[in-house]
C-alpha cells in the first residue's frame, strides 16, 4: 500500500493536510484529513462582555467573518429575548448576502479553477499539477481571463458589503441589536449598482463557466460523493416572523427533513482532547490531550443524531428544494452557483425593503445572564454559536463551524468525517499527480481557520499541535 | 541571481509546447517583466487569512490583477498557489535560495512560540513538519525586507489576546537582529490594502520607509483617528448607531494611530465610523482590549 501525503493543501484559508493510503489499484482505500493550527478561540473569550464575542469570533475567518457576528449576535439576542426590526434583518442579509457572493466567486475561481486548468504561466500560477487537463487551449484562455475578471468581482461583492458594514474582511458594525448603519437613499443605489454588476457576472460568466466544467468534468458527479447526509441551520431571514430563504432542515438519502438542535453532539476519540466524547455543545468540555493515542487531528466529530453530516450550498439548496441532482464534486460546484444565483436575485428584493434613514439597530444592552444559540450559515456551511452568560460576562463559548462538519475525523464508532469519507474510493491515475484529491478536498471549500475546534472555557491549556499520520 | 530574457523565452516556449497551449507573445512580455519584478514569499501563521483576503481588495495604487501579473513575483502563498503539498514546499525553498537576499517576506498572523510551536505547521519539507515557528527563523534571515501584514503579525493582536495559551509572539521579537533591514509592521486588522501593497512597491523603489517607535510606516501611523475625523464636530452621541461623535462612549479613536479616515476601506465604499459604530483600535498594539471597547450598555 503506498500513501500520498498532501501539506499544506492549498488554496484554501488556513491550514490543512491530507494523508491518503492506495490499494493496489490506486484507489483511496483510507484517508485522514487535520487542520494544522490551534489558535484557542473560546478560552480567549471567557470574562468578557458578551458584545465582544461579535468582533472577536469574525476574526476566526477572513474569508466568512461576517457569518461568525451574526451566529454570535444572534445568541446574545436570543438571551435577551430580542428579534431586531425588518430594517435590521435585510442589512444583516445584505452583508451577510455580500459575503457569500465574494466567497463563492472566490472559491470557484481562484481556490477551484487551478484544479482544471492550466492557469498564467507566471508565479503562483505555476508548478500545479497537470494531470487531466481537460480543456483546449481556447477554453483555457477563456477561463484564465475569467479568474483574473473574476478577481474585480469578488473585490466588488467586499465594497458593496462596506457600504453597510464599514469595511470587509472583518464588518464593523454587526452587533448584537441589529446593524448600526443608517443607510441613505444614495447609499443603496450605490449598493444597487454594485449588486447589477455582479448580479450580471453570476449570470453570464459564472454560469457559462460552471456549465463547462460540469461538461467537460461530468465524471466528477460520480466522485468524492460521501455520505450523501446533508445538514443546514438555515439562513437569510425573509420577515420577522423567522421565514428564511434557505430553511433549516437535513436530507438523508435524498429525502428532507426536520433538523433540531437537540440532536448534535461531539465526539473526539480521534482528536487530541481527553474530555468526556458526546457531548452536546452546549455542555461539551475540551481538555487536551496531545499525543493521546490513536488521534490525529484537532478537530472534534459534530455528529447529528450520531451520524456524519455534509454542510455548505449544497445542502441549503437541497432542502430549499433549488437543486436535487446528487452528492458529488461537481453537484457541489453547481450548488454554489445555484444557491448564489437565486441569492443575488433576492439581495434586489431585501434592498427594496430598506428604508432610507432608518435605524436597524436596538441598543439592547449585555445580558446579565443566560445560555442561548446562535445559529446560522457560512457561504461553506452551517455555524454554531453556543453562549452562556454569568454576572454580564462570558461564562462559556462554544462554536462549530461548518469545516468542523466536514472536515471532521472519525467519530467514536469510527465513522471517517465527511471530507475523509469523499476520498475513499477516489481512483488515483497518477499517483505523482493526485489532482482527484485536491478536486475532492476543494469542493468542499474548506477552512481550516474556522475549524479548529477552539477549545472550551474550562481553561486548559493545549501546549502542543501535532501531526501524526494515521498508522495504517 | 535573476534569469536572463533569452533563458527565460525559451524556457516558456517549451512550457507552452509541452502543454499544448497557443503561444501569445504578448503574455509572454507579461510574463517577463513580472518574472524578473522582485520575490515575494508570503507565509500565513496563527491568523485569519483577513489580510490574504484585504490585499487582494486593493485598488489604491493598484489592483491585484496588476500588482501579480506587473508588480512583483509572488513566489509563495498558500491561499492563491496552483502547487500544492510537496511541490508548494519546493516552491518556498527553492524561491528564498535562489533569491537568497532579494526577496520581500510578508509574514500573516502571529507565530505559536515556546511549547506551542506545533500550534501552527505551515507544512511538510522532506516528510518533516515546518512550524511556523521555525519557518520565520529559516527564511526572514534570508530575506531584504520582512513585512509583518497586520496587527496579529505586528503586535500579537486577536492571535495573542490573552490568555494567549498558544504562546504567540510576534515577527519582530521573534526575528530581532536576525534580519538584514527593520521589520515593518502594518498594523490593523486587517491590514489596509492601500497600506499594504503601497508599503511593498516602496520597499522595491526606495527601501525601507520611515518608521514609528512601533515599526510603523510614519507615512500611514502619524496621525489619531479623532484628529482628522470628519465628526470630530459634530454632537457627542450616546450609543453606537446614531450620527455623531463616540468619544463619551469608548471610541478608541483619540489614541489609535491610523490611516483609517482618509484611506477609508474597500476602494473607499465604508470605514467603522461611517457605519455608526466607534473605533476599536485595531492598529493599536494594545488590540484587543478587555473589553474590546468600552461602549456604555446604553440608555
Amino acid at each position: 500500500m503506498s500513501t500520498i501525503k498532501l501539506d499544506p493543501v492549498t488554496r484554501l484559508e488556513g491550514h490543512l493536510k491530507v494523508e491518503v493510503t492506495l490499494d493496489a489499484n490506486n484507489a483511496v482505500a483510507s484517508a485522514t484529513v487535520a487542520g494544522m493550527l490551534f489558535r484557542d478561540f473560546e478560552n480567549m473569550l471567557l470574562n468578557r462582555p458578551p458584545r465582544d464575542a461579535a468582533f472577536l469570533t469574525q476574526r476566526i475567518c477572513g474569508v466568512c467573518p461576517v457569518p461568525q457576528a451574526v451566529a454570535s449576535s444572534k445568541a446574545v439576542e436570543k438571551i435577551k429575548g430580542f428579534k431586531p426590526n425588518l430594517q435590521g434583518l435585510m442589512l444583516r442579509n445584505l452583508i451577510q448576502g455580500a459575503n457569500f457572493l465574494d466567497s463563492g466567486i472566490t472559491h470557484f475561481y481562484h481556490l477551484s479553477l487551478l484544479d482544471y486548468i492550466q492557469g498564467p504561466q507566471m508565479s503562483p500560477w505555476t508548478g500545479g499539477y497537470t494531470q487531466d487537463l481537460r480543456f483546449n487551449a481556447t477554453d483555457t484562455q477563456t477561463l484564465t481571463n475569467h479568474y483574473l475578471s473574476a478577481l474585480q468581482i469578488r473585490r466588488k461583492a467586499n465594497e458593496m458589503a462596506a457600504i453597510f458594514s464599514g469595511k470587509l474582511p472583518h464588518a464593523a458594525n454587526i452587533v448584537p441589536g441589529g446593524v448600526t448603519a443608517l443607510p441613505s437613499a444614495t447609499e443603496i443605489t450605490n449598493f444597487r449598482n454594485y449588486l447589477n454588476d455582479i448580479q450580471s457576472f453570476i449570470s453570464s460568466t459564472y454560469q457559462s463557466d460552471v456549465n463547462m466544467l460540469a461538461s467537460a468534468y461530468s465524471d466528477y458527479y460520480n466522485v468524492g460523493t460521501g455520505y450523501g447526509n446533508l445538514l443546514t441551520f438555515g439562513v437569510f431571514d425573509t420577515n420577522t416572523s423567522g421565514s428564511l430563504l434557505f430553511p433549516a432542515g437535513t436530507v438523508i438519502n435524498g429525502t428532507v427533513g426536520a433538523f433540531s438542535e437537540a440532536n448534535i453532539k461531539e465526539y473526539n476519540k480521534y482528536s487530541y482532547y481527553s474530555s468526556p466524547s458526546g457531548q452536546a455543545p452546549a455542555s461539551g468540555t475540551t481538555t487536551a490531550s496531545y499525543g493521546k493515542s490513536g488521534a490525529y487531528t484537532w478537530l472534534k466529530s459534530p455528529r447529528y443524531n450520531d451520524t456524519p453530516f455534509e454542510a455548505g450550498p449544497l445542502a441549503r439548496v437541497w432542502v430549499s428544494g433549488d437543486y436535487r441532482n446528487g452528492v458529488s464534486v461537481m453537484d457541489r460546484h453547481m450548488a454554489r452557483y445555484v444557491e448564489m444565483s437565486k441569492l443575488v436575485s433576492n439581495m434586489q428584493t431585501w434592498l427594496d425593503q430598506l428604508t432610507p434613514g432608518a435605524s436597524g439597530f436596538t441598543n439592547i444592552g449585555d445580558p446579565v445572564s443566560g445560555s442561548a444559540s446562535g445559529l446560522t450559515e457560512a457561504p461553506r456551511g452551517a455555524i454554531g454559536h453556543w453562549l452562556s452568560v454569568s454576572s454580564s460576562k462570558i461564562s462559556k463559548y462554544q462554536i462549530i463551524t461548518p469545516t468542523c462538519w466536514n472536515a471532521s475525523p472519525m467519530d467514536d464508532a469510527g465513522n471517517p468525517g465527511p471530507v475523509e469519507k469523499a476520498l475513499i474510493g477516489t481512483q488515483v491515475a497518477d499517483p505523482a499527480q493526485p489532482v482527484e484529491l485536491l478536486r475532492i478536498v476543494h469542493s468542499f471549500d474548506p477552512c481550516t481557520g474556522c475549524s479548529v475546534h477552539v477549545m472550551s472555557p474550562d481553561g486548559v491549556e493545549m501546549s502542543k499541535f501535532v501531526v501524526q499520520p494515521l498508522g495504517k | 541571481m535573476r534569469i536572463n530574457r533569452r533563458d527565460f523565452l525559451k524556457w516558456s516556449v517549451a512550457a507552452v509546447a509541452a502543454l499544448k497551449l497557443e503561444m501569445d507573445m504578448d503574455k509572454l512580455n507579461t510574463v517577463m517583466a513580472a518574472e524578473t519584478d522582485p520575490p515575494v514569499i508570503w507565509l500565513l501563521g496563527s491568523g485569519c487569512s483577513g489580510c490574504s483576503i484585504s490585499t487582494l481588495n486593493v485598488t489604491n495604487p493598484t489592483t491585484i490583477e496588476d500588482v501579480l501579473q506587473n508588480k512583483i513575483s509572488m513566489k509563495y502563498d498558500s491561499t492563491l498557489m496552483a502547487a500544492s503539498g510537496e511541490s508548494a514546499m519546493q516552491a518556498l525553498e527553492n524561491a528564498a535560495n535562489q533569491y537568497n537576499g532579494q526577496f520581500i517576506l510578508v509574514i500573516e498572523g502571529a507565530i505559536p512560540g515556546g511549547a506551542s510551536k506545533n500550534n501552527c505547521i505551515i507544512g511538510e519539507q522532506n516528510g518533516v513538519p515546518l512550524t511556523m515557528y521555525d519557518a520565520v527563523l529559516k527564511y526572514g534571515p534570508k530575506a531584504k525586507y520582512v513585512v509583518a501584514a497586520g496587527t496579529c503579525a505586528s503586535f500579537g493582536g486577536v492571535a495573542a489576546a490573552a490568555p494567549n495559551s498558544t504562546g504567540c509572539v510576534t515577527v519582530k521579537s521573534l526575528l530581532s537582529g536576525k534580519t538584514a533591514n527593520p521589520v515593518v509592521n502594518l498594523a490593523g486588522c486587517p491590514v489596509n490594502a492601500t497600506v499594504m501593497v503601497q508599503t511593498l512597491l516602496d520597499l522595491i523603489l526606495t527601501g525601507v520607509p520611515s518608521l514609528d517607535s512601533y515599526s510603523r510606516p510614519t507615512k500611514y501611523f502619524n496621525r489619531t483617528v479623532h484628529s482628522v475625523c470628519p465628526r470630530r464636530e459634530t454632537e457627542e452621541v450616546s450609543q453606537p448607531g446614531k450620527y455623531g461623535c463616540y468619544e463619551e462612549i469608548g471610541c478608541k479613536g483619540p489614541g489609535n494611530l491610523s490611516p483609517c479616515p482618509s484611506l477609508k476601506w474597500n476602494n473607499k465604499q465604508g470605514w467603522c465610523i461611517q457605519s455608526n459604530y466607534p473605533c476599536i483600535g485595531c492598529t493599536s498594539p494594545a488590540f484587543p482590549l478587555n473589553p474590546v471597547i468600552s461602549v456604555s450598555s446604553g440608555d
